[in-house]
């Protein structure tokens, strides 16, 4: 209570310190005055009294500060002095300062924005109950990035299964379905069963879970929509439940809306969930309906993700009896977490990126040691002085600890800024599929984490120096040489050097993988050529009847447009993959036994109509490409891909003419061309072997979606234009997604383009900091031996003695961490090897390059005050101090 | 460390300026200054100045107040008085000062006598 009112009072007084000012000197001088008075009245001479009266009051001065003491609070006072104190010395420093800032800045910013985005990659728990405790299983097959499970094996599991809590499923592929009513709109409804929210441990929003008497086959049909569509759509409206909807020109009932922060398992963004209405057959026969589902299941607790697998394994190997035997060798069982599943192969990416950002703070925490271990060294001789007039020591560790404070705090500040900037910066570059990129803020844990390990790396060595008992002998102006810092300083350089090789080295290789292949061989020219992607609505055309329908109106359409060199269609474009494909296995030649050691991998086909080999200047190899005739129903051609040639007719025997038959397709085709390779599934990936068979007048198929291929020598807005127009003259509601291909194609290199980038960034962060250092240490070495350098030079030392002088120092250190950085990027590269494409990890030209590099940087930063030390005036260095 | 002999502790100063408001009623900073010198004689060697920072000292425990007001011969001085709580301390510590003084004499009696 006492302290409080004390505290109270001290406070106020801080507010109102000038009034109080003046009250304290009118209360004292009435004192005196009355005092000189009274010894005045005594007998004594104004003069004497005057003196009395100072003798008898003591030190006015001296009464005052105790006063004050005693009104302040004083430990504010001071710091507000030491503050003011250290503004003016970094004022009177400015390069210290901003180079001390940008230093902080740049490794707080970027280490904060990485995190930022890895941290909800890597770290941060999924939006369901007890996350940890969610699995995806099923057969990973060569063919399949994610694993699935067939319908038969699914109720076989489901009944046996042991280690899983619950399990449940979608059908993968989640369609596009309308809602039919006024406005129509395309969206997309996933198949999942009723234990789907519950096993998510998910509830609705508004209503209810569908029933599992509901996800049966030819039950009424319900829908649980998603909070979005619920709020865009139906206007937030809470009576929704209950009401019927028109889903694809059928009347669905919505029983409820999923909560706003529901999220698919797969991450895919589909706005209504339908019951997948699984029959439970266990019918493997020929003609059951080939279901294929993707499983997800909640562990039991204590059960571990090897256990389940353990336990699910003699039910998979049961399940592998059913399979035709060529799948046997290369189908494997898997069960991996819900988050292994959702990042795939942007792990690897996100370590390397967490991994390089911590460098840079590595190299950025070095740097400001360094900055005020220089400091505290030429500074050495104004605490010897300050010492010397009577500051304590715990007054002149506030000061060192004010002053990091301060920078750290400038830093911190500029540092947010970045942090912000670059966050925005790898949104924007950012490709698709990198999960929950969108979600990533700044995280405030995080960058306070970064501004204190680089405060705390500052304040150490700025301590290290306060503490250190200031020798007098300093201030009778003899050089002091502190050799002892000068070696740790050294040190902090040669780590700097050796992780910024490191981080230089691993860019290099990231950017010539990138440059291969954004200069890989398509087998196609993507130039001039502009494609529209064209979705049919199921419900407006229900068959490959109507569906070829529209596609030939628009083709006739189209074909008169002048300026249009070439105009294909074909249902799948390269190099993007997508295509549909049949097992090597399944392909029948005359007089060949069957491919039976296996699978054989995929082999892809596409419906292509004559011009799509010359739109895409894709060659033909031998034989013809397809003829107009060809597109009759009559007329059984097909095309193969060189690689596909050479699989099927090893033994250099001529394809063309021979028969073929694939998958459970009745009629022979006859070969009649053979195609160059074309890189078809993604950039990275060799040429995958292909077939292609004419765009058909035949009703047997499905043509919902197909790609307008046009080259033309004309303007592609214009091209544009008129395809929508066209396409809109035909059915003004299919939408047209229209694109250059060499945009299409950019697009396969955006992940690594985005890994190249920023880790080109961190390392010319990295590079920066580290000549920021050197310059740094030399431009100190050269400072501190002014002296010793201007009685070299009057003692006749050439311009080439004093720089071997100074170098020769750097060079053993750049040396020594240039060693180190060389074996740092040699074993790290390892941990690059699934991120490069055609470019050996331990490529050395590219490593040497980065050595290069960074020895060039490293001279340059020397060379600037090493020039300063050869223009040293002797005269003026002796009389230096 | 012992303070050196005559100069006055914190506490004792306290003390003292407490029982002269005690007895005097309101006074300024000088009027306490006499009297504290008139009663001690030359057994307390008090540096006037260091009056002010234990009034002050005093003013924020909340023991005395003070006002603006004219001396004797007209001039603006501070008077200090006594609070209600500044009573009760003068109380509490002259009891303990009793107590201690009652103590050491006794104590250093008993030495005496052995």
């Amino acid at each position: 209570m006492e302290r409080l009112r004390i505290f109270s009072a001290r406070l106020r007084g801080l507010f109102r310190r000038r009034q109080l000012d003046g009250d304290l000197d009118a209360e004292l001088s009435a004192h005196l005055e009355m005092l000189t008075e009274e010894n005045i009245r005594r007998g004594m001479s104004p003069a004497e009294a005057r003196y009395a009266t100072r003798r008898e009051f003591g030190g006015v001065e001296q009464a005052k500060q105790l006063y004050r003491e005693q009104r302040s609070m004083q430990l504010f006072d001071a710091l507000l002095e030491d503050l003011r104190f250290a503004l003016r010395g970094l004022g009177k420093r400015p390069g210290f300062a901003l180079v001390a800032i940008l230093t902080l800045a740049l490794g707080i910013g970027s280490t904060t924005a990485v995190f930022s985005v890895v941290d909800r990659i890597l770290f941060r728990s999924l939006p369901y109950p007890q996350d940890d405790r969610l699995v995806s299983f099923g057969d990973r097959a060569p063919f399949e990035a994610n694993e699935f499970v067939l319908g038969p094996d699914y109720v076989d599991w489901q009944k046996a299964q042991t280690p899983f809590e619950s399990v449940t499923s979608f059908v993968p592929g989640g369609a596009d379905c309308d809602l039919t009513e006024q406005n129509p709109v395309r969206l997309k409804c996933a198949l999942v069963e009723s234990t789907f929210l519950p096993t998510f441990g998910m509830q609705p929003f508004l209503g209810r879970n569908f029933t599992s008497d509901e996800d049966r086959p030819n039950a009424a049909r319900v829908a649980l929509v998603s909070y979005g569509l619920w709020r865009s759509r139906f206007a937030s409206d809470r009576n929704l439940p209950g009401r019927a909807i028109s889903l694809d020109g059928r009347p669905t009932v919505v029983v409820g809306v999923l909560p706003a922060q529901f999220e698919m398992p797969n991450l895919g963004r589909d706005d209504i969930l339908v019951p997948a209405a699984l029959d439970g057959s266990t019918d493997r026969g020929p003609n059951a309906r080939p279901v294929i589902l993707r499983v997800f299941a909640r562990l039991k607790p204590g059960i571990t993700i090897k256990q389940a697998a353990a336990a699910m394994e003699p039910l998979f190997q049961q399940s592998l009896n059913y399979v035709p035997p060529q799948f046997r060798h290369e189908v494997s069982f898997r069960v991996r977490s819900l988050r292994d599943r959702q990042i795939q192969d942007a792990r690897v990416a996100s370590w390397v990126l967490l991994g390089a950002v911590l460098a840079v703070l590595l190299v950025a925490c070095t740097n400001v040691a360094n900055l005020f271990l220089a400091r505290a060294t030429s500074r050495a001789r104004e605490l010897a002085v300050r010492t010397a007039i009577g500051a304590s020591r715990g007054r002149l560790v506030r000061q060192a600890l004010t002053e990091s404070l301060l920078l750290g705090a400038l830093g911190g500040l500029v540092g947010c800024w970045l942090a912000q900037l670059l966050l925005r910066l790898f949104v924007s570059i950012a490709p698709e599929g990198i999960p929950r990129l969108e979600q990533a803020t700044i995280d405030l844990r995080v960058l306070l984490f970064a501004l204190g390990i680089s405060l705390l790396s500052g304040m150490l060595f700025g301590l290290a120096s306060a503490l250190r008992r200031p020798a007098p002998e300093l201030l009778t102006g003899k050089e002091n040489h502190g050799r002892s810092r000068g070696l740790l300083r050294q040190l902090l350089v040669t780590v700097q050097i050796a992780v910024s090789l490191i981080l230089l080295a691993g860019a290099g290789l990231l950017l010539g993988s990138l440059w291969k292949l954004e200069t890989v061989a398509l087998g196609m020219d993507a130039t001039r050529v502009i494609t529209a992607g064209i979705d049919l609505a199921e419900y407006r055309y229900p068959d490959a009847l109507k569906q070829l329908a529209f596609f030939n109106q628009l083709e006739a359409r189209l074909k008169h447009m002048p300026g249009v060199t070439w105009l294909a269609l074909s249902d799948t474009l390269p190099p993007a993959g997508g295509m549909q494909a049949t097992f090597l296995s399944a392909i029948e030649i005359p007089g060949h036994a069957k491919f039976n050691t296996g699978t054989g991998g995929m082999i892809s086909y596409r419906y292509v109509t004559p011009a799509y080999f010359s739109a895409l200047s894709i060659p033909i190899r031998r034989g013809l490409g397809f003829r107009e005739e060809d597109r009759s129903p009559a007329e059984r051609p097909v095309i193969l891909s060189e690689a596909l040639a050479k699989k099927l007719f090893s033994d250099g025997e001529d394809p063309l003419g021979k028969s073929f038959r694939f998958g459970s397709q009745n009629d022979w085709r006859t070969i009649v061309g053979i195609a160059g390779d074309v890189k078809n599934n993604g950039l990275a990936a060799p040429a995958d072997p292909e077939f292609y068979i004419p765009w058909k007048n035949e009703t047997a198929g499905h043509f919902r979606s197909a790609h307008l291929i046009v080259q033309s020598a004309i303007h592609p807005e214009a091209v544009a234009r008129w395809i929508r127009s066209e396409t809109a003259a035909i059915d003004p509601t299919v939408p047209v997604t229209i694109e250059g291909l060499t945009t299409r194609v950019g697009k396969l290199a955006e992940r690594p383009r985005f890994t190249a980038v920023l880790l080109s960034l961190f390392a010319g962060m990295g590079v920066l900091l580290a000549g920021i250092g050197i310059y740094g240490v030399v431009a100190f070495l050269v400072a501190e031996q002014t002296r010793e350098i201007g009685i070299r030079i009057a003692l006749g030392a050439t311009p080439r003695t004093v720089l071997r002088m100074v170098f020769s120092n750097m060079v053993r250190w750049t040396v020594a961490g240039a060693a180190l950085g060389l074996l740092g990027a040699w074993l790290s590269a390892g941990l690059l090897k699934s991120l490069l494409f055609e470019v050996r990890a331990h490529d050395p030209f590219l490593l040497g390059s980065a050595l290069f590099v960074l020895l060039a940087v490293a001279f340059f930063a020397a060379w600037i005050p090493a020039r300063r030390a050869i223009q040293v005036d002797p005269m003026i260095a002796l009389r230096y101090e | 460390m012992a303070p050196p002999r005559g100069e006055v502790l914190q506490g004792t100063l306290d003390l003292i300026v407490l029982q002269t408001l005690h007895a005097m009623g309101p006074l300024h900073g000088y009027g306490i200054a006499q009297r504290v010198q008139q009663v001690s004689g030359d057994l307390l060697k008090l540096n006037q100045g260091t009056l002010y920072p234990a009034l002050l000292r005093l003013e924020q425990r909340g023991w005395i107040s003070s006002k603006w007001g004219a001396s004797e011969n007209n001039r603006k001085a501070k008077y200090y008085s006594l609070t209600r709580a500044g009573r009760k301390q003068l109380l509490a510590e002259t009891e303990s000062w009793e107590r201690m003084t009652a103590l050491m004499s006794r104590l250093l009696g008993g030495t005496e006598g052995a």
